[in-house]
């Protein structure tokens, strides 16, 4: 029947998009429980997506961490991490999702270490008062899972990006894919679909994720009915390299922030002021990440910026001396754990050399999404047959992510893994509708066929120009409009008629794919400027400078998304509680960071 | 103020459609200075062609997909400074599924 709209056709029970961080566990789940699993991944397994740049660190409480040999304190447990992750995600999360977090956080550490991640360290990360963090490498992470897919023999199909769901009577059946390298379009038959796609990182021109992360998943996923939640919590990371243009992007000064040499660093605006004493004079540079990311935007707004539009990472009071030192503690660390990251081995010394005679300029880049496709703690959409594990979700954290999304993308992957066995059990193939594989064919070659129309590199530069205006760290109601008027009119006007202007080969065509993933950024981040706008206060690493303290009696509740007739449509939601009380009152910014860096404090006073 | 400019030759070739590799000049503009070959390269297809296909990942050595060769040496375009004029070629020139992109990467 459909044969000329598709290339070449798969059958499988559970499809897996995306390979990392979350597909991988997800896939290496739902294999182990029987299932015939396929991988889908935009790029290569093991060398792409947001997972193998991770510092990395996993997360458990030191209960747990006891129990599978390693130096936890005694003192944490699981409700202790339970009750600060709510706590310091300002509320807004699902508890239930919180609980099996906590949970499959430790049994995520433990399938980790059985299949051979090494432990660099266990320490406090995340401004925990107690160790709770097992760090180690990204790369060698993504590598154990790529080995274990393999030896269970998983296919993965690479360079292929998943473009559209399929749907039949209301619940996923399967996917059409485009393979990059051919440009052959890709039939999937799936019983169940699980979307382990990431975040929409580049949609914003100043961003420190890979570039495959462009909100496929989240927009395929709207376009097939799901919910979003959360949107407009964008997870930005201070002190990320603003300059040379040879170390752009990379986090190592948050990083260095992170080690012992954190204490050290100072943090100077144009002025040469420490300015961290103005925002949180107790703990100062060592703050959350979002409380130094709003500090070093009003600063820049302020007039106090560097020349490239951000502030001063200082070193040079230690002295050439005293940075040598330094470096020769980041050499001993990383011989001790055989670590070859370049980034660590070539890049760091590049920048401590140059931070011997010039602070270093770093600024806030989009890092992580906080919200995403609206799931419950079984990783279930609304749409039957369809899950989302990893960043691509939303609802674990409110609005603050404040611990590590490594744990979260490996717990979602393994409950996900878990969870669609039994659905797959229940549910036969069904035969994908001849119109809505009219309609994706249609979708993924009109650009190339179109003789006209919006280019797509102008599009992207527009939509660059709306993130760096208006949707930052510091937003306002006015810019706000702004941006989901443009946007509204990008995605509606422009995106529909985007047109390959030079090559029209169907193979390992980037302008092609651009066309794809634009419409699929363009509509992740109106989804994002629309919550943002509805939402008239602060909170966590949400902030508006026109309401700018948080509002428990108003906003104590979520932003969902739906789609009505293909249009993003919002309301709100109380957070789902299990055992901890939604809080009352209005705190002023001053009394939500002393809230946010509770435990921080706590810790202070724990250790003399 | 005029901006430098380098002369960057790439190895183009399309094994379905053309009879033998050819190189193409551009002129790429050293932007702020510093570039990496992998900031040329963007910028080629972001300004000067859209259609020349290399690889670009995570722009920080981890997933070294953007390994090529520059003046004939093998490195990685993100981490390799754009030093003055270049002839930026594939690691494998058999491998090439088209241009600077390899089957092996």
């Amino acid at each position: 029947m459909a044969e000329t709209l598709y290339d070449r056709d798969l059958t499988c029970d559970v499809l897996v998009v995306g390979s990392e961080g979350a597909g991988g566990p997800t896939a290496i789940n739902a294999a182990r429980a029987g299932l015939d699993v396929l991988i889908a991944s935009k790029g290569r397994m093991g060398r792409c997506g947001a997972s193998q740049m991770a510092g990395a660190d996993f997360n458990l409480d030191g209960r747990s961490a006891i129990a599978l040999g390693l130096p936890g304190d005694e003192r944490d447990s699981p409700e202790r991490f339970f009750e600060d992750l709510v706590r310091e995600g300002f509320f807004l999360g699902n508890q239930r999702m919180v609980e099996k977090y906590v949970e499959y956080a430790a049994r995520n550490t433990a399938d980790l270490l059985e299949w051979g991640m090494p432990v660099f360290r266990f320490e406090q990360v995340h401004a925990e008062e107690m160790a709770r963090g097992i760090i180690t490498s990204g790369v060698r992470w993504v590598r154990i899972l790529r080995r274990k897919a393999r030896e269970m023999g998983i296919t993965v199909l690479e360079d292929t990006m998943v473009v559209d769901l399929l749907t039949r009577e209301g619940r996923a059946c399967g996917a059409v894919a485009l393979d990059l390298r051919s440009g052959e379009v890709v039939l999937i038959k799936a019983r169940s679909v699980v979307l382990c796609t990431g975040g929409w990182q580049q949609a914003y021109h100043f961003n420190s994720a890979a570039a495959d992360l462009t909100g496929d998943g989240q927009a395929m996923a709207f376009r097939a009915g799901a919910e979003m939640i959360g949107m407009e919590m964008v997870q930005y990371i201070p002190m990320t390299m603003l300059w040379p243009p040879l170390a752009r992007k990379s986090i190592l000064p948050y990083i260095m922030m992170e080690t012992e040499v954190g204490p050290l660093v100072q943090l100077l605006n144009g002025e040469g002021e420490r300015f961290m004493q103005r925002y949180d004079p107790t703990t100062m540079e060592q703050s959350t990440k979002e409380i130094v990311a709003i500090a070093s935007e009003l600063e820049v707004e302020a007039g106090r910026g560097s020349p490239h539009g951000g502030v001063f990472f200082a070193l040079k009071h230690l002295t050439p001396e005293g940075i040598d030192f330094v470096w020769g503690k980041f050499v001993e660390f990383l011989d001790q754990n055989g670590d070859k990251r370049s980034e660590f081995r070539k890049l760091l010394p590049h920048l401590l050399e140059m931070a011997k005679t010039e602070d270093l300029e770093v600024g806030n880049a989009v890092h992580f999404m906080v919200g995403g496709i609206k799931v419950d703690e079984r990783t279930r959409t609304g749409v039957p047959g369809l899950y989302a594990a990893g960043e691509c979700s939303g609802g674990l954290w409110g609005s603050v992510r404040v611990a590590s999304a490594t744990t979260q993308v490996g717990a979602q992957g393994r409950i996900a893994g878990e969870t669609c066995p039994e659905y797959v059990g229940s549910v036969e193939h069904a035969e994908p509708e001849r119109a809505q594989l009219e309609a994706v064919r249609e979708r993924i070659m009109a650009p190339l066929e179109r003789s006209d129309g919006a280019r797509p590199i102008e599009v992207l530069e527009r939509m660059y120009g709306i993130t760096d205006e208006y949707l930052r760290v510091i937003r306002d109601g006015e810019g706000l409009q702004n941006a989901y008027d443009e946007l509204n009119w990008l995605r509606r006007d422009e995106a529909s008629r985007l047109h390959v202007t030079a090559s029209r080969t169907r193979r390992l065509n980037r302008e092609w794919h651009l066309c794809l993933e634009l419409e699929n950024m363009l509509l992740c981040l109106e989804m994002s400027a629309l919550a943002s706008l509805r939402r008239e206060e602060s909170r966590g690493g949400f902030y508006r400078s026109d309401f700018p303290y948080t509002d428990n009696d108003r906003w104590c509740v979520n932003a969902v998304i739906s789609n009505r007739d293909g249009e993003p449509s919002l309301r709100l939601e109380k957070p789902v509680v299990t055992s901890m009380q939604l809080p009352s009152g209005r705190m002023t910014f001053e009394e939500a960071v002393a809230s946010g860096t509770a435990s921080l404090r706590r810790g202070e006073v724990e250790q003399p | 103020m005029t901006r430098p400019t380098i002369k960057v030759r790439c190895f183009r070739y399309d094994p379905e459609t053309d009879a033998e590799p050819r190189f193409q000049e551009y002129q790429v503009p050293m932007e702020d200075g510093e570039m990496s070959v992998l900031d040329c390269l963007r910028h080629i297809r972001e300004h000067l062609d859209p259609g020349l296909a290399f690889f670009a990942g995570c722009h920080l050595g981890f997933c070294q997909r953007c390994t090529l060769r520059v003046n004939g040496k093998v490195v990685l375009a993100c981490e390799t400074t754009a030093g003055g004029d270049m002839d930026l070629e594939p690691v494998n020139a058999d491998e090439v599924i088209r241009d600077l992109w390899c089957g092996s990467t």
